[in-house]
């Protein structure tokens, strides 16, 4: 099995740890991207619904699960082919939700590009922006390693 | 995989155009969120649909250039389960109706 690890800064990302946590509460009641589901039937809209936070639920808790005591201890997170794709897509949930929650005041172009100016930031949109960032990092550092088997699987 | 000989290709090509006759061509549209990672985007693409490379780079661009892109077109019930998947993937996918067929 394809497994890599990342030695990550304990000062720099632990303090992170707490917003990843919050928004990740607030995801098990809510998509992380609002769907416009068309005209089917309420029934049916819920079942979808449903799932779809029953899924977004178990990737979070994946993502979470790799803060354990070994990264507080080493400073280390693992990456294979089962928590990969469960890992990936929390990822994209949290940034949904960190764009929804916090950075809202950023305009799009800013965003994509990531030209922000960090200093006219307040602190609570600065850890954020870090947050975004970082699991940009871990999305791309999937990517890059482990695609191959997420695509295949 | 198999190629189907060419009585058993008409037969299904005939049911199959009955069909979508009956309940429409629909397509799977995927829209621009300023989040998303291209590359994670293609992966996505890639994995959902079998896209290659290009195709899953011509249609992520689509989607970043133009705000859209229809990346399926076919029966209903299909483009729903399209859709859903995309969905687990926190990616903006809607199904809409072909006018063109």
């Amino acid at each position: 099995m394809k497994r890599i690890e990342v030695k990550l800064s304990l000062p720099v990302v632990a303090p992170l740890l707490d917003v990843i946590r919050q928004l990740a509460d607030g995801l098990g009641q809510k998509l992380a991207a609002p769907q416009d589901l068309g005209d089917i039937d309420q029934e049916f809209r819920d079942a979808w619904v449903g799932d779809l936070l029953e899924g977004q639920n178990k990737d979070v808790k994946a993502l979470l699960a790799l803060f354990d005591d070994e990264f507080f201890a080493e400073g280390i997170v693992a990456f294979d082919e089962e928590n990969a794709e469960p890992i990936v897509r929390a990822c994209a949930a949290v940034r949904l939700r960190l764009r929804e929650v916090y950075l809202k005041g950023l305009d799009d172009d800013a965003l994509e590009g990531g030209e922000v100016e960090l200093e006219q930031m307040s602190e609570a949109v600065r850890k954020a922006f870090m947050c975004y960032l970082f699991l940009a990092t871990v999305q791309e550092l999937i990517i890059q390693h482990l695609d191959s088997s997420i695509i295949e699987s | 995989m198999t190629r189907a000989g060419p009585k058993d290709s008409s037969s299904t090509e005939t049911i199959s155009h009955t069909e979508l006759k009956l309940s429409g061509v629909w397509r799977v549209v995927v829209l621009n969120d300023p989040v998303n990672l291209m590359s994670y985007v293609m992966m996505v693409f890639k994995k959902i649909f079998g896209f290659s490379e290009t195709v899953a780079r011509r249609h992520m661009l689509e989607v970043h250039e133009q705000g859209r892109s229809v990346v399926w077109s076919g029966l209903r019930e299909k483009a729903e389960a399209y859709v859903y998947t995309l969905q687990q993937w926190h990616l903006t996918a809607v199904v809409e109706s072909d006018e063109t067929h």
